[in-house]
């Protein structure tokens, strides 16, 4: 069993200075460990904690108390405090964050924000392409629309770009933020698919699922949360 | 991948304008192939300190190193030439307004040649190729080369100017507000050629802006920028999703999305 991502004693609280200094206590000595081929699902109602777990295991949040430790280059790094450029760096080969919403620059064809984290890892151009265009296929996203920009797309075709570019070169540690939410039955199953495999071939996940038949599905393990009372 | 020594360093920069504070004891670090946001209200510091960096104006205490090889050079130490040398080499400024960086009275072609010229290229062929290159990159029709930038509109200007910067292949470029005062759909197109362009040359990159959308686009990392002061540092999605100083939080609680 190879660890891929060991996170303890996190501990998050929020200070909002602007509305009279309300600290809100979310998280308090979580941990995590996390093996090549899991399926970690986060459950909890809602406040529990679980969006701001999966940001913190991102470098997205910075945890007051607490490491999040995760395999690297063959050695473990810790994401929290490590330099940006090096925060980069995992991000584009090792971490990835898949969420429900596609945030790109407006006029960028569909196309190719597929490609550009291949491009980014030095895949080739051709190479590329073939791969991007096999996956928006297996998305049911149709030729014609490869060369436009996903802005006029439905939520749920913007939903599936940012699914195919995630999954397109998958990296070995995914966090999925409730990567199905829109979803109609037919794409689910695609994605449900998509995921299984990843994890088969060795990707490591955390994931939040609203729909319990997806979580069933998919989960090889379930984390609860609870919430936390304000200080 | 990782490059392991910074490309500049910033050391306790203050520049003070005859009492008031321009920008005060700042530090940082640039790494290779980083974009480095620098964003804060309007008077925070941010245009006087990026102009320091780029050696238009010495600061009056701390000192600016740039790496030149293995060999790092405090650039305000240098004697004039070799500073203006280094700035036509090395680093490249893409202005607010074009007008500024551009030579109006040059056609399309001669500003950007001038920037090939300067770093010794002569051979004439050679030389529109690139020209003709980089004015499809930069998505300007290659039959305007011969017009003058007078008759460009606002966007065409700021992409010719970001042309006549990046031809010379700097390793580092500065920019003023580059979307500024250009209408959005011209300012998208204008992110995702810079966008493209960072990441194909490799560009390390420090651009001032007062718009958090254009730092959470363009930049790796962020600066905030309070009364000339740094108040939050840190990865661009982290300062913007999680901001820890009451000021940044009223500046990312203040924008109103469309």
């Amino acid at each position: 069993m190879i660890t891929m991502l060991e996170a303890c004693g996190l501990r998050k609280t929020f200070t909002l200075h602007n509305q009279n200094g309300v600290v809100l206590n979310v998280l308090d000595h979580v941990d995590l460990d996390l093996a090549a081929g899991e399926m970690v699902v986060l459950k909890g109602p809602s406040g529990a904690g679980k969006s701001t777990l999966l940001r913190i295991l991102y470098g997205n949040y910075k945890p007051v108390a607490g490491a999040v430790r995760l395999r690297h280059d063959g050695e473990m790094v810790d994401i929290v405090g490590a330099r940006t450029s090096r925060v980069l760096d995992i991000r584009r080969r090792t971490l990835s964050f898949v969420s429900q919403f596609l945030r790109v620059i407006p006029r960028v064809a569909t196309l190719d924000i597929v490609k550009d984290q291949m491009l980014t890892r030095g895949i080739g151009d051709a190479e590329a392409t073939e791969r991007a265009a096999a996956m928006l296929t297996r998305l049911n996203l149709p030729e014609q629309m490869w060369g436009l920009a996903p802005a006029t797309f439905s939520g749920g075709e913007q939903q599936r770009v940012n699914i195919a570019r995630s999954f397109v070169a998958p990296t070995p540690l995914l966090l999925l933020d409730e990567p199905t939410a829109s979803l109609d039955p037919v794409n689910r199953d695609v994605v449900v698919e998509l995921i299984e495999t990843t994890r088969k071939a060795g990707s490591a996940m955390v994931g939040i699922f609203h729909d319990d038949a997806v979580s069933s599905r998919i989960a090889t393990r379930v984390m609860q949360l609870s919430p936390r009372k304000a200080v | 991948m990782i490059e392991e020594a910074p490309l500049l360093r910033a050391q306790n920069v203050t520049r003070l304008y005859g009492g008031r504070v321009g920008c005060r004891d700042i530090s940082f670090s640039l790494w290779p192939g980083e974009v480095l946001g620098v964003v804060g209200e309007s008077g925070s510091g941010k245009t006087t300190l990026l102009r320091s960096l780029a050696g238009f104006e010495p600061p009056d205490e701390g000192a600016i190193h740039f790496r030149h090889g293995t060999e790092e050079h405090d650039i305000y130490a240098l004697d004039e030439a070799s500073r203006r040398a280094m700035m036509r080499t090395e680093w490249g400024m893409v202005h607010q307004n074009p007008r500024d960086g551009l030579r109006l009275d040059v056609s399309a072609g001669g500003n950007i040649g001038e920037s090939l010229m300067a770093r010794g290229d002569r051979h004439y062929g050679k030389m529109r190729a690139r020209i003709t290159d980089w004015l499809q990159r930069v998505e300007i029709d290659s039959s305007r080369i011969d017009d003058s930038p007078q008759s460009f509109s606002g966007g065409m200007q700021q992409r010719l100017q970001i042309a006549r910067v990046l031809v010379a292949e700097p390793r580092l470029v500065f920019m003023d507000e580059p979307t500024g005062g250009l209408d959005v759909s011209v300012q998208a197109r204008l992110l995702d050629l810079l966008r493209v362009l960072v990441r194909d040359l490799h560009l390390a990159a420090i651009i001032v802006t007062h718009d958090l959308a254009v730092a959470r686009l363009l930049t790796d990392r962020l600066i905030v920028m309070k009364d000339g002061h740094i108040i939050e540092e840190g990865l661009t999605d982290q300062i913007l999703d999680d901001p820890h100083h009451a000021y940044t939080q009223l500046l990312t609680s203040a924008v109103l999305s469309a």
